[in-house]
């Protein structure tokens, strides 16, 4: 099975480094997206001269949902049979790659979710608003995953015919939830640590609101 | 006699004339745009001047005061201007996003075919 990690980023040049660093001993092909960073992630990336890693440049920052879009339609036109996304700011830890890997070899599964929990470093505040986002993800779209905005995911081709979400920004990854309930594409959870460097970055209160927004949307659209 | 408000309302109007005009010289509109705004905003200083042009056409609507029909006429202008508007702004977004995603695996590609013709 031809597995390739996508990650996206937007102004990481601290961080995507050593996300692509801790990769390296898995041996997998890499496809990194940036969407539109202004500050030198991309020049750090082309610094270290990876090998295995593909570098795709959006030329204006479109948001998360479209960066993973390109480097899965990137990942699944180069022959992977599935992909792995993880963030670029190093939250995600390397370590947790072979039980996304296996879940997916095991060919039982289409849809592997990444969960963080209190006991894997996840704030109280971040821990709150996940159960409230998996909760109305459960009672309006009929599948409990119960950390349905963690970014660390995979899925396999068919999935990803299946289930090609519309949202570009943080409000993909409840989309991906919502399409894999109503698909009824078979899924499993597996438990990610989480890490969090950066406080100002990532979802804010106001991106949760708009995620709340997108998910009565999709109530009505899908 | 004209009111003040009616004096507000018409130089209103009138810049918005002259917009549509500096507009149309700058080829930012065609002549059918042009020419629809010229009509829409003619169309507002007349009935501005002679409110009870549209008198007759209020009371068909059962609707008392011309000003009444005139605010609602606006209010039903505006929301589907902001609809239309809306509807173009997501087709753009779409596009660019098509765009901008397409340029990114293309720009990869030539990369690579480049990297090996120099090899």
């Amino acid at each position: 099975m031809k597995i390739y990690i996508v990650i996206p980023f937007y102004n990481e040049e601290r961080q995507i480094g050593k996300v692509v660093k801790s990769l390296a001993k898995y041996n997998l092909p890499v496809v990194l997206v940036d969407d539109g960073s202004s500050d030198r992630s991309r020049f750090k990336i082309q610094e270290l001269r990876f090998k295995n890693e593909t570098l795709l440049t959006h030329k204006v920052n479109l948001g998360k949902g479209a960066a993973m879009k390109t480097g899965a339609d990137y990942a699944f036109a180069k022959g992977a049979d599935a992909v792995v996304f993880m963030d670029g700011d190093n939250q995600h830890k390397a370590n947790d790659l072979p039980k996304f890997i296996n879940a997916l070899k095991s060919g039982k599964y289409d849809m592997v979710f990444g969960s963080r929990n209190l006991g894997l470093g996840v704030p109280l505040v971040r821990f709150l608003g996940n159960k409230f986002a998996s909760v109305v993800a459960s009672a309006l779209f009929g599948i409990y995953v119960s950390d349905s905005i963690c970014g660390f995911r995979a899925l396999t081709k068919k999935a990803y015919n299946k289930i090609k979400w519309d949202s570009n920004g943080y409000g993909v990854e409840i989309e991906m939830v919502a399409r894999t309930g109503k698909t009824g594409l078979s899924h499993v959870e597996v438990p990610v640590e989480s890490v969090y460097y950066d406080k100002v970055k990532g979802v804010t209160a106001l991106d949760a609101f708009g995620i709340l927004l997108e998910v009565v949307k999709l109530r009505l659209t899908i | 006699m004209i009111l003040g408000f009616q004096i507000i309302a018409i130089l209103f109007a009138l810049s918005m004339i002259y917009f549509a005009l500096h507009a149309y010289k700058r080829k930012e509109l065609g002549k059918g745009e042009i020419i629809s705004w010229e009509v829409l905003w003619g169309g507002a200083i007349i009935i501005i001047i002679f409110p009870d042009l549209l008198r007759k056409f209020s009371m068909t609507f059962l609707i008392t005061r011309v000003f009444d029909l005139m605010v609602i006429g606006g209010f039903i202008l505006v929301i589907s201007m902001v609809a239309n508007s809306y509807v173009r702004t997501r087709r753009l977004e779409k596009k660019m996003e098509e765009l901008v995603r397409k340029l990114a695996i293309k720009g990869e590609s030539k990369k690579k075919k480049e990297g090996r013709i120099r090899k």
